[in-house]
């Protein structure tokens, strides 16, 4: 962990496949869908990674007031840049790792309730993504739109670096997903686009 | 206990009938009642009728209201340092800008012997409160000098009358006034307008008022004989004034007005209000203002319309009030993250932290499993 981590919120609730969060946060800060995120494990220098599969606004007794109240502009300005909206993310456990390497696969206990979950740098993102070993954990999870949970991690992932080496890591990554994917083509076919997209 | 509420709201709504007669009956007296009022502490009447109702004045298309609020963290002896936290969260709702309203939150930590110690008595309880309602009246302050041209309505939560503790000797309590009231004058200064807003406000200052016309303004009969309207708050007497109006303007009877804020020309006057949209069920509050804003009706109109068009927008409060009691809010997880930086720091510094036995094992057992 380092100094410059940016912190998404507490663990609300965890299992080894996933775990959900909640945290209050402005705007412009609501963690995005298919984002990198790393959960501290119950063992020093354990790390668990995931992907965000969905990030829900929760209900807020004072913006509930003006529901239907047609609020003048002034007052949606300040709800939506001044104000902290209190979220809950949900995330797929892809991965783990002990400081040293990085596996894909579920990790052996969940983080634990209250631990801090951070969002991935840059760097993080294309040392988990140099394999394609997790894409096979997302197309099997049942409770997550995989597709394009899939789709948007690699989008991540391909933005993490460098622009010359973008389209090269695209092509890698869907060369293994026709491997993986070979007797669907149809569902290929479709996640292919979304990556072109 | 059902009959006996009942009962109660019968004898309620009896009194308030007499009250809201009394009203009427003596509502041209005020210019007799302001001598015995001011002996009796009841609300000194001004020029204007006792049961006068002033409509929603119109408001300017553009204008800004600031509202400041503070909340502290008080100093524990039991903690691993002594040290005070003063938060004050303020909002400026520029009216017609279609603008995201300016939010702050200012903390100010009091750690060093002169924050802790003031003429040898710990600054905690009102001390500590004065020092909140004066960084609350700073903050709107610099507001209203930096608006410019546009008309400037300054919110405080509560009363404009500062409470300071009787027990302070007489010149320190005067001198807390007087910083409290040179803000006021800096406000004046920049022709901007300030006043107080009381929700819910539990004051028998005018039902005390009515007892004492009902005597005939007679002081000691007023002071021998019971009240009958002594439970009945102002508010109830006043939940008759339409949608958007006010109701007459009234004179704070408390001594430090009297005695502080009439010397120096800030004498505190008050009206009551329904700021409720029509059709709602009345919602009255009370406003308290200087008496440079409750005598240039410009600025009396500006502070009613402002008022209102504020507390309509949550339907029954003032808007930026509500949002700067948000940002001065101190959360429990701000006050242990707090707790546990002072702890650090000490610990860099080379200072032996620990918080007393008590406070230890009240941790201790407090954590839960």
């Amino acid at each position: 962990m380092s100094a410059s981590d940016l912190q998404v919120g507490r663990v609300l609730r965890a299992s080894t496949r996933g775990f959900a969060l909640g945290c209050a946060v402005m705007q412009p800060e609501i963690p995005a869908f298919g984002s990198f995120v790393r959960a501290e494990g119950q063992v020093s220098g354990q790390a668990i990674y995931g992907l965000i599969y969905d990030v829900s606004v929760e209900d807020d007794p004072f913006v509930r007031q003006f529901i239907g109240a047609n609020p003048p502009e002034e007052v949606v300005r300040d709800q939506r840049e001044n104000r902290q909206i209190p979220i809950e993310v949900r995330v797929l456990a892809v991965g783990c790792g002990d400081g040293e390497t990085i596996r894909h696969c579920l990790p052996a206990q969940p983080p634990v309730t209250l631990d801090w979950l951070y969002q991935c740098n840059d760097e993080e993102v294309r040392t988990f993504t140099e394999r394609f070993d997790y894409f096979r954990l997302v197309l099997e999870a049942r409770e997550v739109p995989a597709d394009e949970l899939l789709a948007a991690s690699l989008r991540v992932a391909a933005a993490a670096r460098p622009e010359s080496e973008r389209e090269g890591f695209l092509i890698e990554a869907g060369r293994e997903l026709v491997r993986l994917m070979a007797g669907e083509p149809t569902r290929l076919e479709g996640l292919l686009r979304r990556l072109r997209a | 206990m059902g009959r006996a509420m009942a009962e109660r709201q019968e004898a309620f709504d009896d009194l308030l009938e007499l009250a809201r007669q009394w009203l009427t009956e003596f509502a041209d007296a005020g210019a007799a009642l302001q001598r015995p009022a001011r002996k009796a502490r009841a609300a000194i009447p001004t020029e204007e009728p006792l049961d006068v109702v002033h409509g929603l004045p119109p408001i300017p298309d553009r204008f800004t209201v600031a509202a400041a609020d503070g909340s502290q963290i008080q100093p524990d002896r039991h903690g691993a340092a002594l040290y005070y936290l003063i938060n004050i969260g303020s909002l400026v709702y520029r009216h017609g800008s279609g603008e995201a309203p300016e939010a702050k939150s200012e903390s100010m930590l009091g750690y060093t012997e002169d924050d802790l110690y003031e003429d040898g008595a710990p600054v905690s309880g009102n001390l500590l409160d004065i020092r909140r309602d004066l960084g609350e009246l700073e903050r709107l302050v610099e507001v209203c000098e930096s608006e410019g041209s546009v008309p400037t309505v300054a919110l405080v939560d509560g009363s404009i009358v500062l409470w300071v503790l009787r027990d302070r000797p007489a010149g320190a309590r005067s001198a807390k006034v007087g910083a409290y009231l040179e803000k006021l004058d800096r406000i004046r200064r920049s022709g901007s307008v300030v006043g107080g807003f009381v929700s819910r406000p539990g004051y028998n200052e005018v039902t005390q008022l009515l007892h004492l016309a009902n005597l005939g303004g007679d002081t000691k009969k007023a002071s021998e004989q019971q009240n009958p309207l002594e439970h009945l708050p102002d508010r109830a007497v006043f939940a008759t004034l339409p949608p958007g109006a006010r109701s007459s303007l009234f004179i704070s009877p408390k001594e430090i007005n009297q005695a502080e804020y009439t010397r120096q020309g800030h004498e505190v006057h008050f009206f009551y209000l329904n700021v409720v949209e029509e059709g709602q069920r009345p919602i009255i509050a009370r406003v308290e203002v200087p008496a440079w804003v409750a005598k240039d009706d410009d600025k009396l109109n500006l502070i009613h319309g402002a008022t209102v068009a504020q507390s309509r927008i949550t339907g029954d409060y003032p808007y930026a009030l509500a949002r700067a009691d948000e940002l001065a809010y101190i959360s429990s997880q701000e006050r242990a993250a707090l707790e546990d930086m002072v702890a650090t720091a000490l610990i860099r510094a080379g200072v032996p932290s620990t918080p007393s036995p008590k406070a230890h094992y009240k941790r201790l057992t407090r954590r839960g499993f």
